[in-house]
């Protein structure tokens, strides 16, 4: 039984991912931001935002920017309550948990969620920077973030695929599908298809990780605009509902934790998500996961319950195999079908480590609401809930919403 | 990174320092209070894998490295686990891996065991950082010895020498140039994470297992050596942080020590001064540590860059256990400029031929004969004679013109595969006649450092030396160690070029 939600989502926005040159951090939030605002039917004002919840990660080293919410008021010519959160990729799904809870404080009735993130503006030491988010240790033993994935899939092609060729296959289709998924999104990083062979044949970032493994160095901004779920309708006939936001955090640092082959922190947050919707697994049909790698979604697709503990790469590999048509490919098991990144995941829509969490959100937003053009997925019996997965690191947080239309207020 | 992190980073990464909940026995590293399970109950106890082996539970073949560690090129990052379950990150080191996918599950279960290097280097006058989660496999080049110290005998000896460990590292370049060189055919090459004070560390590891000696009871420490990686900041500290040398008190030891400069003999000078002080009654502790430690440097080019090796030797020095009584000394010194380096230039300049005759010649055999008629004792009632080795050349002919057979000389001439290790070379060749030398012999050392002077030395060695044998990692062992691994001499010049930085 679906409780009462956080929030409505009546409004998105986003920019494209990529190499966004000619923009600065707080002009790509101001995009986002106005396309969220005027995206709303019945119309919504700049001086209905309330407060506004911003999620970055290393706009402090890239763009040597502070005091965030001062730029977002310069731009935005508000002057109401700004917070921003950092935590690491997970940053905007933070600042979105945030937010819900803001509004179902009472507190606020609309507020502005913003995430956003410029990595090309220090190519040349975005590999260095990125292991902010990772233990000091970890970096002084010479490790990179492609470095510690690879870490996970060496130990997990180790653990589980024992040698079937199979298992690093469908750590390759992974990618194949993401990509597919990504070429009817008009605001993805890579609009083209790969094949496995392709994956195979990329340089090797960090063996067993090559550069088809891993979503790309992105700019990017989202923005989505949240309503006490009861006001919802004044603004739009189709709100979009949060009925959970949970969190759960774990180590900072990959080898402190329990098990290198399972993201504990997705599995908690789940679980707790699952059970404050008052749903099953199997009620979820779209899913916007975190695939920073491609070891990652596998590792979803586990922690998630979705596949048992060291069969999530089998699942994958069958499902993609067996797959016949159209344009998104489902994961499927035991009653179940899921669609997994259906915009192209972080893979391939692109990976601007701040907005990537909000970037989910807005996926579904336009999906559920059959928005979504070109690349409107096909689900038998329409998408009741969706799923977004994001965490930050290499697993030392996860933040996980649920969405759906269908709510009894 | 900052001096005060640096710091912390330093009391846990030096020995891998990982805190023990005595109730339930759970691990943690990093080191923390208390323990996650009993909470206000915990009772933390510290403990170090310094000495430990742990397994490789995952890692990753680095390609693209973050820029602080572009210097290494590829290599494999990874997750260590120890005894007890705690993991760890860490590097591998000594390994450059193949250009093509490696299949890192290979690495998976393997033995590993700690190593002290750099991690990387503030630029060019930054800091220098040293950690021991650097790992070599178990099985690869160094062969991997236990650390068991015992209580030492009652009563004291003569002093002498308690203990010694050598160390060289895994690399080597071949002269390809008969011509040059001198008789070294090859020479030891460092990776580009070590440097003279990495060596040091290894080699007075070493030492403390040869002798199994409790670290604590040391109570000074001199580091020979004209490459030490700072112009101004001890080497000897971080070797006796590293090697917990001395009495611990709070996060720091008692005990002495500083870095030493006579360019090829800055060791074997202080050998006289371990021993003096070792019988001085003002000073409380039993044991002195020296080491001759050495990046050898030379300049492209240079005829000496086709002698300079790289490693080191470490003598503890004492009254019990003793394997060989130290008996007769005289040191002999004039300035002589033969050879020298002025302050802030990175390759040293010699005087070419003027650094034979009026220089080595001159100082190695007037110490030689003085000690000699000042013992008493006749070339041959001395079994072997080690010799500063700047080649093979000089040492051969110094020993022979004193009246020494080849018989005496062969076994120290070990520079003849390792190259010249300036202040470790003639504390090498000791070093490989110990290892093969039987109670009753007498050996004579005689040292060389340009600038100029010469130390001699007759030690006797006693029935001591066999106990401690097998503890040993033998100088001849490293020589002939099947995976030591040959570079070119471009990557020879890299490695020495990164690890002079």
């Amino acid at each position: 039984m679906t409780g009462r939600p956080y929030a409505a989502i009546i409004g998105a926005g986003r920019t494209r991912f990529g190499e966004l040159w000619y923009e600065n951090p707080e002009s790509m939030v101001v995009k986002a931001g106005l396309e969220a605002l005027e995206s709303v039917e019945k119309g919504l004002h700049r001086a209905d935002i309330q407060a506004c919840y911003l999620g970055s990660f290393m706009y402090q080293v890239t763009n040597k920017l502070g005091l965030v919410p001062g730029y977002i008021s310069r731009e935005l010519g508000l002057n109401i309550p700004m917070s921003q959160t950092e935590a690491a990729c997970a940053s905007s799904s933070s600042a979105l948990h945030n937010a819900c809870l803001a509004i179902r404080s009472g507190m606020y009735d609309v507020v502005l969620v913003g995430g956003f993130e410029k990595m090309t503006d220090r190519y040349g030491k975005i590999v260095d920077d990125l292991m902010f988010a990772a233990d000091p240790r970890e970096f002084d033993a010479g490790f990179t973030f492609s470095g510690l994935y690879a870490a996970m899939m060496a130990r997990y092609m180790y653990d589980f695929g024992k040698g079937d060729d199979r298992c690093r296959i469908a750590l390759a289709q992974i990618a194949v599908k993401n990509h597919q998924h990504a070429v009817n999104n008009p605001y993805a990083q890579f609009r083209s298809r790969i094949t496995v062979e392709d994956v195979f044949k990329s340089p090797l970032i960090a063996d067993p990780v090559r550069l088809l493994h891993c979503s790309p160095i992105s700019d990017g901004a989202v923005a989505v605009v949240l309503c006490r779920p009861e006001i919802a309708r004044r603004y739009t006939d189709d709100p979009v509902y949060i009925v959970a936001s949970q969190q759960a955090t774990d180590h900072v640092s990959l080898y402190s934790r329990t098990s290198t082959v399972e993201i504990k922190a997705t599995r908690l947050a789940v679980g707790k998500a699952l059970r404050e919707a008052g749903i099953g697994l199997k009620d979820i049909r779209l899913a916007e996961v975190h695939d920073c790698f491609t070891i990652e979604e596998c590792l979803f697709m586990e922690d998630s319950g979705f596949y048992r503990k060291g069969e999530g790469w089998r699942g994958i590999y069958e499902s993609i195999e067996s797959f016949q048509g159209g344009k998104h490919i489902p994961y499927v098991g035991d009653g179940w079908e899921v669609f997994v990144n259906v915009g192209g995941g972080l893979k391939a829509d692109g990976h601007p480590v701040g907005a990537t969490g909000l970037r989910q959100v807005y996926e579904c937003f336009k999906q559920m609401r059959g928005e979504a053009g070109a690349n409107q997925v096909d689900v038998e019996g329409g998408i009741k809930y969706a799923l977004c997965h994001n965490i930050g690191g290499t697993g030392g947080i996860a933040n996980v919403h649920i969405l759906t239309r269908e709510v009894t207020l | 990174m900052s001096e005060p992190i640096t710091r912390r980073k330093i009391l846990v990464d030096y020995r891998i320092r990982v805190s023990r909940c005595e109730i339930c026995g759970r691990r943690y590293f990093p080191p923390k209070p208390f323990c996650d399970v009993e909470g206000r109950r915990s009772r933390i106890r510290y403990e170090d894998y310094f000495y430990r082996k742990g397994l490789f539970y995952s890692g990753a073949v680095i390609r693209r490295p973050t820029n602080r560690f572009s210097y290494l090129g590829s290599f494999i990052s990874c997750i260590v686990e120890f005894d007890g379950g705690v993991r760890t990150p860490g590097r591998i080191t000594d390994i450059v891996p193949d250009e093509g996918e490696v299949d890192v599950s290979e690495f998976i279960g393997r033995e590993v065991v700690p190593r002290f290097r750099r991690t990387y280097v503030d630029g060019e006058s930054g800091l220098i950082y040293y950690s021991s989660l650097a790992f070599s496999f178990a099985d690869d080049y160094y062969e991997y010895r236990e650390y068991k110290p015992v209580k030492p005998s009652e009563g004291s000896e003569k002093p002498g020498i308690v203990g010694y460990g050598v160390y060289i590292p895994k690399f080597r370049v071949k002269n390809t140039n008969p011509a040059m060189g001198g008789g070294v055919i090859e020479r030891a090459v460092p990776f580009p994470d070590e440097d003279a004070t990495t060596f040091a560390v290894e080699a007075g590891r070493r030492a403390l297992i040869h002798s199994a000696l409790d670290s604590r009871y040391i109570g000074k420490c001199y580091i020979g050596s004209e490459s030490t990686p700072y112009a101004v900041k001890p080497s000897a500290s971080t070797v006796i942080q590293a090697l917990e040398l001395g009495e611990p008190y709070e996060d720091g030891f008692f005990t002495g020590g500083l870095d030493t400069q006579f360019a090829c003999k800055a060791a074997t000078d202080l050998f006289i001064d371990a021993v003096a002080l070792v019988s001085c009654p003002l000073f409380k502790a039993d044991y002195v540590m020296v080491i001759g430690a050495d990046n050898s440097q030379a300049a492209p080019g240079d005829p000496l860059d086709y002698t300079v090796g790289a490693g080191a030797a470490a003598y503890i020095f004492g009254k019990r256990d003793v394997i060989a009584t130290l008996d007769h000394y005289v040191s002999y010194t004039s300035d002589t400029p033969d050879f020298y380096r002025r302050d802030g230039e990175k390759y040293p300049r010699h005087g070419g031929r003027f650094t034979g005759e009026p220089a080595y010649f001159k100082h190695v055999t007037t110490a030689m004969k003085t000690i000699l008629r000042r013992s008493g004792l006749k070339p041959g009632d001395i079994s072997y004679v080690a010799l500063h080795s700047p080649n093979i050349k000089y040492p051969v002919r110094a020993a022979l013109s004193v009246g020494f057979t080849m018989d005496q000389i062969r076994p120290g001439l070990v520079n003849r595969y390792l190259g010249n290790l300036y202040s470790g070379s003639s504390p090498t060749a000791l070093a490989a006649i110990l290892d093969i030398a039987e109670p009753g012999d007498r050996v004579l050392l005689v040292s060389y450092g340009s600038g100029a002077g010469s130390d001699a030395y007759i030690f006797t060695v006693t029935e001591k030396v066999e106990e401690k044998r097998d503890r040993a990692v033998s100088v001849r062992s490293q020589i002939e160690n099947p995976k030591r691994r040959y570079v070119d001499y471009a990557t020879y010049r890299k490695w020495k070029e990164a690890s002079s930085v």
